[in-house]
């Protein structure tokens, strides 16, 4: 609009009028930037603000909690708090049990999603399409419809190690599945498989190379990246469920961190140092992996855009 | 296929064995996922129906009883207030965090030193469990001694009782998740922004338009397939909301200020066993999903423009 009425406006030579505007763009765009960058750190203050508190109210006294403005820096680091908190309940076994669940289900679903991928993506079979829509379709159906029916199947698998006499009670329900594919997982790797040009595949074929070998030195080895975001979405999920070891665990022994704290928070009404020292504990392994895989979160949301 | 297969082989007999053995191979590689798929997905949800319309406590044989636990859920007043709460979670906690996530989207969509710093704490909460999350949060809401209150009286305003107070109960568990989502909003947003052309933008700018004139016309409208994507995953998952509930304002026997669709599934599954209840409750769940994903991807081309 200004470039037109700069254009009839007669006496004002071009030059000079053209200056004057990108100067006070500078100065306009100069405000914006400031405003835009107050914006964002007041909305990161924010969000960084409970992580804060909870670092504060871990090393705090319980007196200082009770006592003083919640808003105050502790009068010193009081680690002890970790040490209560980790003597409070077995956390230590609890943070083992994560890990193992967490390690398994990623193991388990790295290896059949990738498999059942390679089917999807590379090879020729009658019904391809319509299993390939059924498994999709599981992807949108809300899981909670399967928990009744995964716990009366569980209630029915001998286990010789269980009081019960069967899963339930035990840690199994929580990582045997992931051996069993997952729709999330298979559509990750089938998308990026097929971005791998077949020639390879093909190449390979004629040289008399069995599915299982082009799965094995091809497919598997170019699909690191995406199987570095599978990996890391598994892990999450599983170290952050809590919903399923909540049904199944019954023993403090096998309790997961998850379940470990919210059991915390029941028995230790208002010890909030403890509790956040806790919590603290237990998103360590997921601020580590985010922050040396940051970039695979990022494009692994992007892709899916699944949910943390 | 057979085509690629054609020049290798010469007769119909052995161009077809290739692929039967290829066919065989694929169901070798499928075989785990075959076995999940009859057993713990979609076979269960088939006999989660069975269930639902049964009377079984685990103990003691199920009894068939036909519609009669979907007819008790339906005058079930806890199950109503959960569809209730659910629902006001559900229209509360999508459009705040879209509209937030966008904004920060556009904020965070510029060529700023130190911008990666920024971006990083808006994705921290994404990551970090729910649980964790909840007992922070359980604490800012401490009527006595939580920081909220405290950041309340200093600006002068009344302490509240938030989680315990019915009132305030549920915005309080929106506020918290709305802030624990905006991570994966942003992140899928600024995917969004960063797919638009520049020269879209500069043509507009060269036709006059100005930054909220370039926003309404170009930036929003190549934004609609984002916005569409982000909103039906918020709706699904906010259908689902269980884990703050559960750490943060567990709903207590006689306040149903809090309890949601999923956690009347647990509670009536895994705490009272009741199954087919519970069966019939996460139907329910499943056919209010069903039918918002339907309408939701329904209307989209009245909204939605793809490039």
């Amino acid at each position: 609009m200004s470039r037109t009425s700069l254009a009839r406006d007669r006496p004002v030579p071009v030059r000079p009028a053209v200056d004057v505007r990108a100067r006070r763009r500078t100065a306009a765009h100069r405000l914006r930037t400031a405003a835009i960058y107050a914006a964002l750190l007041a909305g990161g203050v924010v969000m960084i603000a409970p992580f804060l508190w909870m670092i504060v109210t871990s090393l705090k006294t319980r007196a200082e909690v009770f006592g003083t403005s919640p808003l105050e820096l502790p009068s010193g680091a009081h680690f002890d708090n970790y040490q209560r908190m980790w003597e409070a309940l077995p956390f230590g076994l609890f943070y083992l049990n994560s890990l193992k669940l967490a390690f398994l289900a990623t193991a388990g679903q790295l290896i059949s999603c990738s498999m059942a991928a390679f089917a999807f993506a590379v090879l020729d079979f009658r019904g391809k399409r319509i299993l390939f829509a059924l498994l999709l379709s599981t992807l949108i159906i809300p899981f909670q419809i399967v928990l009744v029916p995964n716990f009366v199947l569980y209630r029915l698998l001998p286990h010789p190690l269980s009081a019960s006499g069967n899963w339930i009670g035990t840690q199994e329900p929580l990582w045997v599945w992931a051996f069993l594919g997952g729709a999330f997982g298979t559509f990750l790797l089938r998308q990026f498989y097929l971005t791998i040009p077949h020639e390879l595949a093909d190449a390979a074929r004629v040289d008399g190379a069995t599915p299982w070998q082009i799965y094995r030195h091809i497919y598997v080895p170019l699909a690191k990246p995406a199987l570095a975001t599978l990996a890391i979405f598994t892990f999450m999920w599983n170290w952050n469920d809590l919903l399923d070891p909540l049904i199944y665990l019954r023993d403090l022994p096998t309790y997961t961190v998850t379940v470990g704290l919210a059991f915390f928070k029941g028995q230790f009404i208002g010890k909030w140092p403890e509790m956040m020292a806790g919590a603290l504990v237990s998103l360590a392994p997921m601020i580590i992996l985010f922050v040396v895989a940051q970039r695979q979160f990022v494009r692994g949301i992007t892709l899916t855009g699944i949910k943390g | 296929m057979t085509a690629r297969a054609a020049p290798t082989s010469s007769g119909q007999a052995r161009r077809r064995s290739p692929l039967a053995a290829e066919s065989r191979w694929a169901w070798l590689f499928l075989a785990p996922t075959l076995i999940g798929l009859a057993i713990l997905s979609a076979g269960p949800i088939i006999a989660a129906f069975a269930i639902s319309l049964t009377k079984w406590d685990l103990l003691t044989a199920p009894k068939f009883v036909g519609l009669d636990n979907f007819a008790a859920l339906l005058a079930d007043h806890r199950f109503q207030t959960a569809i209730r709460n659910t629902v006001f979670y559900t229209v509360t906690s999508v459009p705040i965090g879209l509209v937030i996530g966008l904004g920060l989207a556009l904020a965070l969509n510029q060529r700023l030193r130190g911008i990666a710093w920024i971006r990083t704490a808006y994705f921290l909460p994404v990551v970090t469990s729910t649980v964790a999350i909840s007992l922070v949060w359980s604490w800012i809401y401490s009527p006595d001694s939580g920081p909220l209150n405290a950041v309340l009286g200093f600006i002068g305003l009344p302490p509240q009782k938030w989680i315990t107070d019915p009132f305030w109960a549920m915005p309080s568990i929106v506020a918290m998740s709305v802030w624990q989502g905006l991570g994966t909003t942003v992140i899928i947003f600024l995917a969004g922004l960063q797919a638009i052309p520049q020269e879209y933008l500069d043509a507009a700018s060269v036709d006059g338009a100005g930054a909220w004139a370039r926003f309404r016309n170009v930036t929003l409208p190549l934004l609609t397939p984002s916005i569409f994507f982000t909103g039906i995953l918020a709706l699904i998952d906010s259908f689902q909301v269980f884990d703050q509930i559960y750490v943060l304002a567990r709903p207590g026997r006689p306040s149903d200020a809090t309890v949601t669709l999923v956690y009347t599934i647990y509670e009536n599954g895994f705490q009272n066993f009741k199954m087919g209840y519970a069966a019939a409750a996460a139907w329910i769940l499943f056919l209010i999903v069903a039918v918002l994903t339907i309408v939701y991807f329904r209307l989209q081309n009245r909204w939605v423009h793809y490039q």
